[in-house]
């Protein structure tokens, strides 16, 4: 079996995310090529965003890729908290850079938005995508089309990264 | 003569007044709130931010009338940039208050916050954008849909940007 075809495997699976995965999205978001993608900068950050992050798992809005029993990926739906806007969602992912371009963020996505059509019955869902992330494509390949762009929503030292929010509609 | 208007640090008494003027049926549909405890939440984190010296309140002859707050972001890679929310007693609109608070949210979040952009969200139809249209704000995305009435009415969610230059 070859690690470019994990989704068509029995060793991948998806499952609701656990509070233990925690130490593993602490790891993906503070490793260099992730975190580029992210507005957190350091270990502090991270701690926080992976801790916030974990919390929705409670409310199982939250799915955790596995590849041989290890978590390589998770994608959140970050409900929200008032009445009025509980008809959509904005959803968090990030993949294991190790495991990146497998199809991992494919499944995840697709899952996910069977998770929100159907048992949470959302209408619309968000991604929040900094600078010129390929999630963006990905994106656009699954189905969600690109809102808006807010310029300069990032600031490092390599400079400016724009905001570019992505949405799908479930129910017109 | 001395200017009724003053502007201030929020205070911990001021929270009743923020809840009540979110209360008002007039305003309410203005904001993503439905009932009581969405706003008390809301009102304690706004007034929260007192502790950060980033939410302000504007009194007439002081009797707070209207008040400000800039949500200040946690991460570095953020903190040039934040959200603001204004809101006003409605006996006091059209005084040139909301203005006076907007500017002074521009002066304290150029020297004092570092912030080079401050941005909001109105929902399409709010009086009050005509006043951000004024003060120079730019639109930079729509959201329809964003926002859905317990009746089923949706509001388009408008989001704003100036740069503090």
């Amino acid at each position: 079996m070859s690690i470019q075809d994990i989704t068509l495997s029995d060793a991948f699976q998806i499952r609701y995310t656990e509070a233990s995965d925690e130490t593993f999205l602490r790891e993906w978001l503070f490793s260099k090529q992730t975190i580029q993608w992210f507005s957190v900068s350091d270990e502090a950050e991270v701690e926080e965003m992976a801790k916030i992050w974990i919390s929705y798992s409670r409310f199982k809005c939250s799915l955790t890729a596995t590849y041989q029993g290890i978590p390589c990926g998770i994608a959140t739906l970050f409900l929200m908290p008032y009445v009025k806007l509980i008809h959509q969602s904005m959803v968090y992912l990030v993949v294991d850079p190790k495991l990146q371009r497998k199809k991992v963020g494919t499944a995840l996505i697709r899952n996910l938005d069977h998770l929100a059509a159907n048992y949470f019955k959302l209408e619309r869902m968000h991604y929040e995508v900094f600078g010129p992330n390929p999630l963006i494509e990905l994106l656009q390949k699954l189905g969600y089309h690109k809102q808006f762009t807010q310029q300069r929503y990032v600031k490092d030292k390599e400079g400016y990264l724009s905001r570019t929010v992505l949405e799908k509609v479930f129910k017109a | 003569m001395k200017d009724p208007v003053t502007l201030r640090v929020s205070i911990e008494e001021d929270k009743p007044f923020l809840a009540n003027w979110l209360t008002d049926p007039d305003v309410l549909p203005w904001f993503p709130l439905n009932n009581a405890r969405e706003i008390e939440d809301a009102v304690k984190i706004w007034v929260g931010y007192k502790e950060q010296g980033s939410a302000f309140t504007a009194c007439y002859d002081g009797i707070p009338c209207g008040m400000a707050v800039v949500y200040l972001q946690r991460y570095k890679k953020l903190k040039h940039q934040a959200l603001f929310a204004i809101i006003l007693d409605k006996n006091f609109r059209g005084k040139g208050i909301g203005s006076r608070l907007i500017e002074h949210l521009k002066k304290v979040g150029k020297e004092q916050f570092g912030l080079e952009i401050l941005h909001l969200e109105v929902y399409e139809g709010n009086p009050a954008k005509n006043l951000y249209d004024r003060l120079g704000f730019q639109e930079y995305g729509r959201q329809p849909f964003f926002l859905k009435e317990p009746l089923g009415v949706y509001r388009t969610k408008i989001n704003m940007q100036l740069e503090l230059k």
